[in-house]
């Protein structure tokens, strides 16, 4: 192969770029705006001797798991930003039944193209990033682990992330600069034959970038299994005072081991007959079943994947503000690894109109209802644990409350479509849209809110603001709940899903649906500004104890090393003050 | 590494020796290497871009593709090197290895899935409409495949053989041990690119003659990937072991990769018995 000029172009760019981004990690003034207070307490601004460098090469190049934490938290929120932006487009679009709004700018295509990024980035870039933020901090103080188990797999599995998300997005940006490959309008489920036919090159593009970023979600479960097992204080932390959230991670741990590698290969197996002319998913291979059965067997258990380590999170926090211990812990953890087993037998069950076999729809129905008890089982010790409690309503508490809600309509409505004679009448509808809306946004997103107001002053040193989190819970719930039993309600009425045009007869209940999705964006407004401004500006936290945990005797882990922190710092000529005096000026 | 400041896990520092050096948590190789993979990838995509459209040529995106490979694997190595071999002796063994003996374990665990949706499309077309006009016309059971099999087989004993004198202190038969298991995997992976090429170049049977050969070409060639990777790993012990490395208390990294090759040879006999011998059994190739 000659050297092709354009070949050395690239190259030199390429040296170019690395020389720029070399000279930027020097600029030491980068400190000035570090994100989010800088972990705490500015670790780098002088002890005895440094453990981290100063401005961006801090963060290019940590493998401390809390810096980790809040790197993986800020991706999930812009993430959390691309996916809310896109469902409100789409949302605008529906308000009416015809083709309007997004006429101009690529209409049904266009529409297409957002749902299919709308949900990928939903499930993979910000719920389980999320997630697994909230994990790369605590689990290790909560299991009392020096560090994550990998320290460099870790971040490597973190810049991965971003790294995919430049590609999975790729087919929105680069038509602006005159690149025109088409964004993926496959819908996140990527069922074949569509998907192995569609032309052009953004579909090869989204499914490399998405194939990157399983990577990073499998190396992020080896390390939190290995974390909990090899690097758990086995004195201070036997397995029977494991926490909670530690036990969910450890059980999705689990289902990603097995779970992630089939949907890698898959994509593969695509992109193989997308490009290299194979015959994997071909009418005479596999075929469109083939990829259904792959596709579930990953995505089913994902669904537990993401649902899991909230349902940890908020039997973390709920007792907190109840006074009282966790009722039934060892049922909760049971039923934890009784899902995480189930889910990997239930996937048919997204396959019921396909002409399967009757009795394999059956036995498929059957497990399917089956993991409706251990859910339901959970549900039931949340409830008796509020039952009797000194209830503090505080915005963690307010959204794990609003977890158990959601949870209970997003389940029971789950419920009805494991049953085959009904989904026979509600697959493809608004109904499923709706189902999983309320589990998605309703319960794995309010989790995710409760974490992020209940270790906010570990992680920023600072308290967010009461009265924002508040506006932020209630929009959220209200929005939520008009939004998505208005798509329950537009299911029943048989409206399908994935369209962008519908006929005029559902146009109130898509009206609803749209207003509450605006409400639900005020308050997701709220809490990412309450976020931003708290972090930098908040009032400091002035005790190692903000919530009170003594009093009830929960003082858990994390806490007690945050305690210590303060400790320590305080011992160390109150940095807290100069920082702070520093900002003001500024202001 | 458990010191006595682990209590404090501010000052836990994982990354002493490490690039940028002086501090305990920073390191550069994490970084390059997702960088290297972000290039890959990117390379494969303008690959792509390159084939569908007339934007760019597709050699710049496969120029890019080997260059990302190759800083994918100066980051893995300088992450490797600094991690845990360039003070091996110094550094003592944290928690007995138990955690990397662990990562292990997990890592085969998603191997035995990654395969797993290769079998179930293998199984998927074997138990449907079978034809055996699907396979090679000179049939797929060669006398390459025998020696192969016998290589891979002999190999696993020989790891077994070389660990077993580490233990009992005899460094120089372990090293003996691993250069004969090597030897093995390369001459496997020769015999692999040779069975490949007669297929190829001699029957026409390539990555596109149909069912059989996308799942044939897409199992033995993520097993070659695999056997390439061990090999690499087992040089890499060669090279650690001739420079004195690993004694009877410490060689975490020679069980885990025992194990990997181990567990390479497992999957290789089951797809010679599922994909080898059950694609012919039971029709008119069938030599039983």
């Amino acid at each position: 192969m000659a050297v092709s000029p354009e070949l050395v172009f690239s190259v030199l760019m390429g040296l170019l770029l690395l020389v720029v981004a070399g000279w930027l990690t020097r600029l030491e003034d980068w400190q000035a705006y570090t994100p989010v207070g800088g972990g705490g307490y500015g670790e780098s601004t002088g002890h005895g001797h440094e453990e981290k460098p100063a401005g961006l090469t801090r963060w290019l190049t940590t493998v401390d798991h809390k810096d980790l934490g809040i790197l993986y938290s800020l991706f999930g929120i812009v993430a959390f930003a691309w996916g809310g932006i896109t469902a409100m487009l789409m949302r605008v679009e529906l308000t009416t039944p015809g083709m309007d709004f997004l006429a101009s700018f690529g209409g049904v295509g266009l529409y297409n193209a957002l749902l299919t990024t709308h949900g990928i980035t939903m499930l993979f870039l910000f719920a389980a990033p999320l997630i697994f933020g909230f994990a790369n901090y605590m689990v290790p103080l909560l299991v009392d682990a020096d560090d994550m188990a990998f320290p460099r797999i870790n971040a490597i599995a973190f810049w991965i992330l971003p790294f995919a998300t430049i590609l999975m997005w790729a087919g929105f940006f680069l038509p602006l600069v005159g690149i025109d490959i088409q964004a993926a309008k496959t819908s996140w489920t990527l069922y074949t034959p569509l998907s192995s036919t569609m032309q052009g090159t953004g579909v090869d593009v989204f499914l490399l970038g998405f194939h990157l970023s399983g990577f990073s979600t499998t190396m992020g479960a080896i390390n939190f299994i290995a974390t909990i097992v090899a690097e758990r204080d086995s004195v201070n932390v036997p397995w029977s005072k494991l926490d909670i959230f530690s036990w969910t991670i450890l059980t999705q741990g689990g289902l990603i081991l097995f779970a992630f590698p089939i949907l890698t290969a898959a994509v593969t197996m695509l992109l193989l007959d997308r490009n290299f002319g194979t015959m994997f998913f071909a009418g005479e291979g596999g075929g469109a079943m083939l990829w259904q059965h792959l596709f579930w067997f990953f995505g089913h258990p994902e669904v537990y994947i993401l649902v899991l380590p909230p349902m940890g999170l908020v039997s973390l926090i709920l007792p907190k503000f109840a006074g009282r211990k966790l009722f039934g812990f060892k049922f909760i953890v049971y039923s934890t690894l009784a899902i995480g087993i189930l889910s990997f037998g239930v996937w048919a069950h997204h396959m019921f109109t396909t002409g399967m076999n009757p009795r394999l729809t059956a036995s498929f129905m059957a497990i399917s209802l089956a993991i409706g008890i251990p859910s339901a089982v959970k549900v039931f010790n949340w409830i008796t644990t509020l039952w009797n409690g000194k209830l503090r309503m505080t915005a963690p508490m307010l959204f794990s409350v609003g977890f158990v809600q959601n949870f209970i309509i997003g389940g029971v409505t789950g419920v009805f479509l494991a049953a085959v004679p009904f989904d026979l009448v509600m697959q493809d509808t608004y109904y499923v849209v709706g189902h999983f809306h309320f589990i998605v946004f309703g319960a794995i997103g309010f989790a995710l809110f409760a974490a992020m107001y209940y270790w906010f002053p570990i992680m920023t040193g600072r308290m967010y603001d009461r009265r924002l989190a508040l506006w932020h819970f209630w929009l959220s719930i209200i929005g939520g709940n008009v939004t998505f039993i208005a798509m329950l309600i537009l299911g029943y009425g048989g409206m399908p899903r994935r369209y962008a045009t519908y006929l005029p007869k559902f146009m109130t209940w898509h009206a609803v649906a749209t207003v509450g999705a605006f409400i639900m964006t005020f308050g997701v407004v709220a809490f990412v500004w309450n976020i931003w401004q708290s972090a930098l500006y908040g009032k400091r936290v002035d005790s190692g104890d903000p919530w009170n945990l003594k009093q009830s005797d929960q003082f858990s882990n994390e806490w007690k090393w945050y305690e210590g922190k303060r400790q320590t710092m305080l011992a160390d000529g109150g940095e807290e003050d100069a920082d702070d005096a520093e900002r003001n000026a500024a202001d | 590494m458990a010191t006595e400041e682990s209590e404090d896990h501010g000052h836990f520092l994982p990354a002493v020796r490490d690039w940028p050096r002086g501090y305990g948590e920073a390191s550069w190789w994490p970084f390059v290497t997702a960088i290297g993979l972000l290039v890959v990838y990117t390379g494969a995509s303008l690959y792509v871009i390159g084939r569908g459209t007339d934007l760019v040529s597709s050699s710049v995106g496969l120029g890019a593709f080997v260059a990302g490979w190759a800083v994918t694997i100066l980051g893995m190595f300088g992450w490797i090197y600094q991690a845990f071999v360039v003070d091996f002796w110094d550094r003592g063994s944290h928690n007995g290895g138990a955690s990397l003996r662990l990562g292990m374990l997990l890592f085969l665990g998603t191997d035995i899935a990654t395969f797993g949706a290769g079998f179930a499309y293998y199984f998927f077309i074997r138990t449907g409409g079978w034809h055996t006009e699907y396979l090679p016309e000179s049939g797929i059971l060669t006398s390459v495949l025998v020696i192969n099999t016998v290589l891979l087989v002999f190999s696993s004993f020989t790891i077994h053989w070389a660990e077993g004198h580490l233990q009992k202190g005899n460094h120089q038969r372990f090293v003996q041990g691993l250069l004969v298991t090597l030897l093995c995997g390369i001459v496997f992976i020769g015999g692999q690119i040779y069975e490949y090429y007669e297929f190829i170049v001699h029957e026409g049977f390539t990555l596109t003659s149909g069912v059989f050969a996308s799942g044939f070409f897409g199992l033995t060639g993520i097993h070659g990937i695999h056997v390439s990777f061990g090999a690499l790993l087992l040089a890499i012990l060669l090279v650690r072991g001739l420079r004195g490395h690993y004694d009877a208390d410490r060689h975490v990294s020679v069980t885990t990769v025992s194990w990997y090759w181990h567990f390479v040879d497992a999957i290789w006999l089951f797809l010679v018995a599922v994909v080898y011998i059950g694609s012919v059994f039971g029709t008119e190739f069938s030599p039983f």
